[in-house]
């Protein structure tokens, strides 16, 4: 009993040693925030998402170069606010409400169909500018907040099976990138040791037609190394389960195409829409199972699900489901008024603060604890 | 080589490729096909952008379904990566972007499918390296797809200079496409949704007839970026077609030859050009 016991703690306790989390975890939780930001224009609600997302990013991020881009998410999110308001203000006409400040209108010529420019500017048309940019804005940051934290590395290794080759090509293209700056290295130092042009459209094909030439080059010595290691001699399908991958990706794909017209005309019948829409994609899913089925590799030290991965996944789906049922139950907390002070629920608020648990129970990335170490 | 292209296309998947293209247009031209009844609240429908990657997944899946050969994977790979150095290269610059020039010359030489592909994982990889992932890049690698697409489509026989000009022709045809894709699929989500009650001008109106709503999106376009975004990006298309395409094109021929000899022995004096690498 004792010995179980001990044995459990242990294994709980190797999960959380310092090591990447499995990306998809990550993508899962962003994803599951960024549900909660769509289905709400509540700016408490946004602001609260926005504050969780970078909170468990500056927890558990680690220093490598991706976990910086997360400042030009951040950044990008302000720009897209900026440029809803601004919108707003230039193209945004007559909105009803407090005027604060009365700019004059300027009517545009005939042929641009009577658009006019600037106009009264109302205290609930800006703040519907913002609170609509904030809620794309928030999008934005929770996806930046999966790119920072996954490594992207690991993600590239865990794509469906269907998509081995694809994968297999983008990890090639990882690789190959910094052999490309030093191809270009080279070739430039060569170009320089020569007479000729230096301009810039001429200085670029000398570098460039090299550069392309070797990157090729390389390419198929790679390929010829694969195939000496027996790459894609795998036993093809039979004609069986080729039929039913066709069928069931067809049929998927028949599906969503059913489902985003039931979900587009609101005047058809709603069978067509969420029904349609969900078989659609489980036949889909489907269809991408058996197509991997052709696969068969090994994986070197594969990224497994252990508690914490399944905890963050847990914690992205409890807040997507808080956000889509206040959308749906708590209509005036999610979308509020804009005379009124926005207010949000003790639900919503909870809710959302669950989002923030990764922050705990996600592993420390490695890199951190080796520089200390060191 | 000319013929089929690098990654085959067969009659299974051309149709696959239709319904999968259809449904990616659905989902980018939404604002023009919502039909919306009277006071209904419309908020933009951000399920599509979780939906986009699953047809895109699908598209990918039936186009690799017989598994690549080597060599042609390891071209992808490399030249996905040569597309996001060029778009690393000129990401700071507004609308420069060089990816476009590589995509439309690979996929005229190693034909649509190999086109398709390449466009979704070129920009998934740059994406992946540059911060560029977001609720854009589903959109952003079904439109480039098409784009690489389209270049493989184009007619084969035009050789020479003429096959230059055509492909600066679609060069510049695309990027302005491009721009107009890419702005129908975030105008909702920028200008905001018109509310009854609310006049103002270039928001998207739902349940408006599809021609308003349209000439309203292209003056938003026209007024946005079509003049300077736009505009910047086709001249770096032509330009870098014109000056940079024969030589690249002769470098992507060399290479294709090499990559999609496929070995068939027969007899020796039947024997093809010998793969060196």
């Amino acid at each position: 009993m004792s010995a179980t016991t001990s044995g459990l703690r242990s294994r709980v306790e190797v999960a959380r040693l310092p090591r990447d989390l499995h990306p998809l975890a990550w993508y899962a939780w962003a994803i599951g925030l960024a549900a909660a930001a769509s289905s709400t224009t509540n700016p408490l609600v946004l602001g609260l998402l926005l504050a969780v997302a970078s909170l468990v990013v500056v927890a558990r991020r680690s220093d490598q170069p991706w976990a910086a881009s997360f400042r030009l998410y951040l950044w990008l999110a302000l720009l897209v606010v900026v440029l809803r308001v601004v919108f707003r203000i230039v193209f945004g006409g007559t909105y009803p409400g407090t005027v604060l400040l009365d700019l004059p209108e300027v009517p545009l010529p005939d042929w641009v169909l009577g658009v006019t420019l600037l106009g009264a500017v109302t205290r609930e048309g800006l703040l519907g500018g913002v609170y609509d940019g904030l809620r794309l804005a928030t999008i934005i940051v929770c996806i930046g907040a999966a790119n920072a934290l996954a490594n992207p590395k690991r993600l590239l290794r865990s794509v469906p099976p269907a998509l081995h080759e694809v994968g297999t090509a983008l990890v090639v293209a990882v690789t190959v990138l910094p052999q490309l700056a030093d191809s270009v290295r080279r070739v430039r130092a060569a170009q320089q040791l020569r007479a000729g042009e230096q301009r810039r459209v001429r200085g670029l094909r000398r570098v460039l037609v090299p550069v392309l030439e070797d990157a090729l080059e390389r390419s198929l010595a790679l390929a010829a190394g694969m195939d000496a290691r027996g790459y894609g001699r795998a036993p093809g399908q039979t004609r069986r389960e080729r039929w039913t991958t066709g069928a069931f990706l067809l049929l998927g794909l028949g599906g969503i195409c059913v489902g985003v017209y039931g979900v587009l005309d609101r005047t058809a019948p709603r069978v067509l829409a969420a029904p349609v829409l969900v078989l659609g994609l489980v036949a889909a899913v489907a269809g991408l199972t058996t197509a991997g089925r052709r696969v068969r590799r090994s994986r070197y030290r594969p990224d497994r699900w252990r508690w914490p991965e399944l905890a963050v996944l847990g914690s992205g789906v409890v807040v997507a489901a808080v956000g889509v049922w206040a959308s749906r139950e708590q209509l005036t907390i999610a979308y509020p008024d804009l005379t009124g002070v926005p207010e949000i629920s003790l639900a919503l608020l909870v809710g959302v603060l669950v989002g923030a648990v990764p922050a705990l129970v996600a592993p420390e990335p490695v890199s951190r604890t080796r520089a200390v170490a060191a | 080589m000319s013929t089929t292209g690098a990654v085959r296309v067969s009659r299974r998947s051309a149709l696959v490729l239709a319904v999968a293209s259809l449904a990616g247009l659905m989902m980018l031209c939404w604002p023009l096909l919502l039909q919306a009844p009277g006071e209904a609240r419309v908020d933009p429908p951000f399920l599509f952008v979780a939906l986009l990657p699953v047809v895109v997944a699908v598209v990918l899946a039936e186009l690799t379904e017989g598994g690549l050969d080597a060599r042609v994977l390891a071209m992808l790979g490399v030249l996905s990566a040569v597309q996001a150095v060029l778009r690393a290269v000129s990401a700071g610059t507004a609308g420069v972007e060089l990816v476009f020039f590589m995509l439309v010359l690979a996929g005229r030489v190693f034909g649509p499918g190999f086109g398709f592909v390449l466009g979704c994982t070129s920009l998934f990889a740059s994406a992946l390296m540059t911060a560029g992932v977001g609720p854009w890049l589903p959109f952003q690698m079904m439109c480039s797809a098409w784009l690489g697409m389209g270049a493989g489509l184009l007619p084969r026989r035009v050789r020479g200079r003429w096959e230059i000009a055509m492909l600066a022709a679609y060069g510049v045809v695309a990027a302005y496409l491009f721009g107009a894709l890419m702005n129908l699929s975030s105008w909702p989500f920028l200008l905001g949704v018109q509310v009854p009650g609310h006049e103002g001008s270039l928001a998207f109106v739902p349940g408006a007839p599809l021609l308003d709503n349209l000439s309203t999106f292209l003056v938003y376009t026209l007024v946005t970026s079509t003049g300077s975004f736009d505009t910047v990006r086709a001249v770096t298309n032509l330009v870098a077609i014109v000056l940079l395409g024969p030589a690249v094109l002769t470098t992507l021929r060399r290479a294709a030859r090499r990559a999609t000899v496929v070995g068939t022995v027969r007899s020796a004096d039947d024997a093809q050009e010998p793969v060196r690498a």
